[in-house]
């Protein structure tokens, strides 16, 4: 052996040495988040990441999980898919017993992938395309979201059903899967109970030019008594200042991307009127008595009250597997993936169950409905659509 | 009619915030030959500024001076920190700091401030609307159209008639001999990166009125559209970025305006072809610059 590779051995066996020092023992639980703090997804799975820091402690206030400390490690995963997955390999290898996955089909996927391999449960906190699902990623992957289908099937019931609006007119922004598959979703449910569509038109994310569409629908014979906008980040507030300034005053529905106080500001009185959207929950306690209790806890943690209500989603992702933990009286992997498709689980987001594995794990989940109101957001209570589309 | 008038409103204000965006990369390109890859940042650091100051008391006019003001000194950061130290090293170098320093500053607004978007104060006018030969349009398109006039000429009269404008155009044309003459180069590239600033600056009060809110990753629409309109216009010519931001504007709205629906997901597609035919009719861009070839 020459002295090269004496010292590559030596340096391999104090790599080792190294890992197993970190290794989670028998003495602790471990849930290791993929989530990226960084990069273009880190506007979602930052508020996700800030809500799980506060159910861990929580958790280990309250005497921990099966009666063990519950430590919570997350390596950046960098809004690259690459990146995520090798976050996910690094701590499954630190002997991770949960991994907590991106808010994103394309991101998230790759550490619920890697996840599933290691006989882990894998739970994205709020990726809602249909993707996610344990058809794509495996018997043991969940999301903490209702997918797109629950939420363009519940915003098409609003308008039809609850408001009457009988024509609508849809902008679908061709940025990512989310954006596409909600408008598709909603489409095909208005159409089913009864809806018509007047026209559907297209935009690119970043134009901030809605110049030509706005041609189009003007020069529509009928007005659509609903506007439905699926897009994403700053261009919902731009395509809604655009339709109000000229006078288009239909009422405008959308997804979960409407729930952002930035947008609410963009808005303000002037525009933000006679807008509906389908979210994950409200930060009242209208929407689950516990809200108050987790909006203290958070102050407690960070000082301030947080700036978004997908921090929910990071609380309601640890405290389910916890539950779930809790049930099976184990973490492992098959047995609490079997605890999460038998049970309801009433969260902060809403009441969920699972379908089983050969069914995609489809989360059957209600689904917040919410106003705004000169700016403000109200909340309008929860749905449950009735016969969601397939995905 | 009406239609037509729309059309042309649309393009002339779209194009003259494209026109701005690609000037202001292209002064700095024209005297470096280097492109100033953090100049997105430069839009992204005028926004927060106005998020930052959105609390004062202060009437918006000044808050937006501010504005345009931190973009300046961005702009002149950017020389400092990632141009001068390795200018005259390697090309290579100077385009990884200038990545490095866009990288730095996007990261910084994620960190302190936060990923999430931020609103930012817009004076009322930039909501209101005007009809204009029985066209209904918001003021802020024709405020973008004035805007983007007031400045091209103010720019085109320094370029010609000032004595620093007159070095940097003998700088952009033949900068060894213009540094022998007695051009002060430090000067002059300084000059250019504030201008460059002063550009996003404006630019970023049209492109966040249009939006309302400013994100980290705010600047890489303009960057990429400047890039473009560059590329188009003739990348030595500063004619020629006006040029390309006109008539990137021009294509993308007419594209818009002209394309079925099933065709308008693929926009960027026929954008870019387009882009690729004139390009093999004048490699060089539309507008030819001054003809040397060589970097300082």
């Amino acid at each position: 052996m020459t002295r090269a590779t004496l010292m590559l051995s030596a340096l391999a066996t104090a790599a080792v040495l190294a890992a197993g020092a970190v290794r989670a023992g028998e003495d602790e639980i471990l849930i290791g988040g993929a989530l990226s703090l960084t990069g273009v997804q880190a506007p979602l799975d930052e508020p996700g990441f800030k809500g799980a820091q506060v159910a861990v402690k929580f958790l280990n206030d309250n005497g921990g999980l099966l009666g063990k400390p519950v430590r919570f490690v997350n390596i950046d995963g960098k809004s690259d898919p690459v990146t995520v997955g090798n976050a996910a390999v690094e701590l499954i290898d630190q002997g991770a017993d949960f991994i907590v996955a991106p808010c994103d089909f394309d991101f998230g996927g790759p550490a619920s992938r890697e996840a599933q391999a290691a006989g882990l449960v894998g739970i994205s906190t709020c990726a809602s395309d249909p993707l996610y699902s344990s058809w794509s990623l495996g018997d043991k992957q969940f999301t903490l979201s209702m997918w797109n289908t629950t939420m363009g099937a519940t915003a098409a019931e609003f308008a039809f059903n609850e408001k009457g609006w009988k024509t609508a007119y849809v902008v679908t922004d061709q940025f990512i899967a989310y954006t596409k598959s909600l408008s598709k979703y909603f489409v095909e449910h208005y159409a089913n109970i009864g809806g018509r569509i007047l026209l559907e038109d297209t935009y690119t994310n970043g134009d901030n030019d809605f110049s030509a569409q706005l041609a189009r629908l003007q020069a529509l014979e009928e007005k659509p008594e609903v506007i439905f906008i699926s897009s994403y980040g700053s261009d919902i507030a731009f395509i809604i200042r655009t339709l109000r300034e000229v006078g288009i005053d239909s009422p405008v529905v959308g997804g979960d991307s409407y729930d952002d106080p930035a947008l609410h500001e963009a808005l303000g009185e002037r525009f933000g009127n006679d807008i509906y959207y389908v979210t994950h929950t409200f930060m009242s306690p209208e929407a689950h008595p516990d809200m108050p209790k987790f909006l203290e806890l958070y102050r407690a943690m960070y000082g301030e009250a947080p700036d978004t209500a997908f921090v929910a989603t990071g609380w309601d992702t640890i405290m389910l597997l916890a539950q779930a933990a809790e049930i099976a009286g184990t973490t492992d992997g098959d047995a609490v993936a079997r605890a999460l498709e038998s049970n309801e689980f009433n969260l902060l987001t809403g009441k969920l169950r699972y379908k089983n594995a050969e069914e995609g794990h489809e989360p059957d989940k209600a689904a917040a409905m919410v106003a705004l109101e000169g700016g403000k957001p109200v909340f309008l209570g929860w749905r449950r659509p009735e016969n969601p589309p397939k995905p | 009619m009406t239609a037509a008038i729309q059309f042309v409103i649309d393009v002339l204000s779209l194009g003259g915030a494209y026109a701005l965006m690609a000037l202001g990369l292209v002064i700095v390109y024209g005297i470096l030959r280097l492109v100033n890859f953090a100049y997105g940042e430069l839009i992204m650091a005028a926004g927060y500024t106005l998020y930052l100051v959105s609390a004062s008391p202060l009437p918006w006019l000044v808050m937006a001076v501010l504005a345009v003001g931190a973009a300046v000194v961005t702009g002149i950061a950017t020389d400092y920190v990632a141009f001068r130290p390795v200018r005259a090293k390697s090309v290579t170098a100077v385009l990884i700091t200038s990545f490095a320093f866009s990288t730095l500053l996007q990261n910084a607004a994620q960190l302190l401030i936060s990923p999430r978007p931020r609103s930012i104060p817009l004076p009322e006018v930039f909501s209101d609307t005007v009809t204009l030969f029985g066209v209904v349009t918001p003021a802020r398109n024709l405020i973008t159209i004035a805007a983007a006039a007031v400045l091209l000429s103010l720019f085109t009269l320094a370029m010609r008639r000032t004595v620093l404008g007159i070095a940097m155009r003998a700088a952009a044309t033949h900068f060894t001999m213009a540094r022998m003459l007695g051009v002060p180069a430090n000067l002059v590239i300084s000059t250019a990166f504030a201008i460059s600033g002063l550009l996003a600056g404006t630019v970023a009060l049209l492109w966040l009125g249009r939006i309302g809110t400013v994100v980290p990753r705010v600047g890489l629409e303009p960057l990429l559209i400047a890039f473009i309109a560059t590329v188009i216009g003739g990348m030595r010519s500063l004619e020629g970025a006006v040029l390309g931001g006109f008539l990137l504007a021009f294509i993308d709205t007419a594209l818009n305006y002209s394309l079925p629906q099933d065709l308008l997901k693929f926009r960027d597609a026929f954008t870019f072809s387009l882009v690729i035919l004139i390009l093999l009719w004048r490699p060089a861009g539309l507008v030819r610059g001054p003809a040397t070839g060589q970097r300082t």
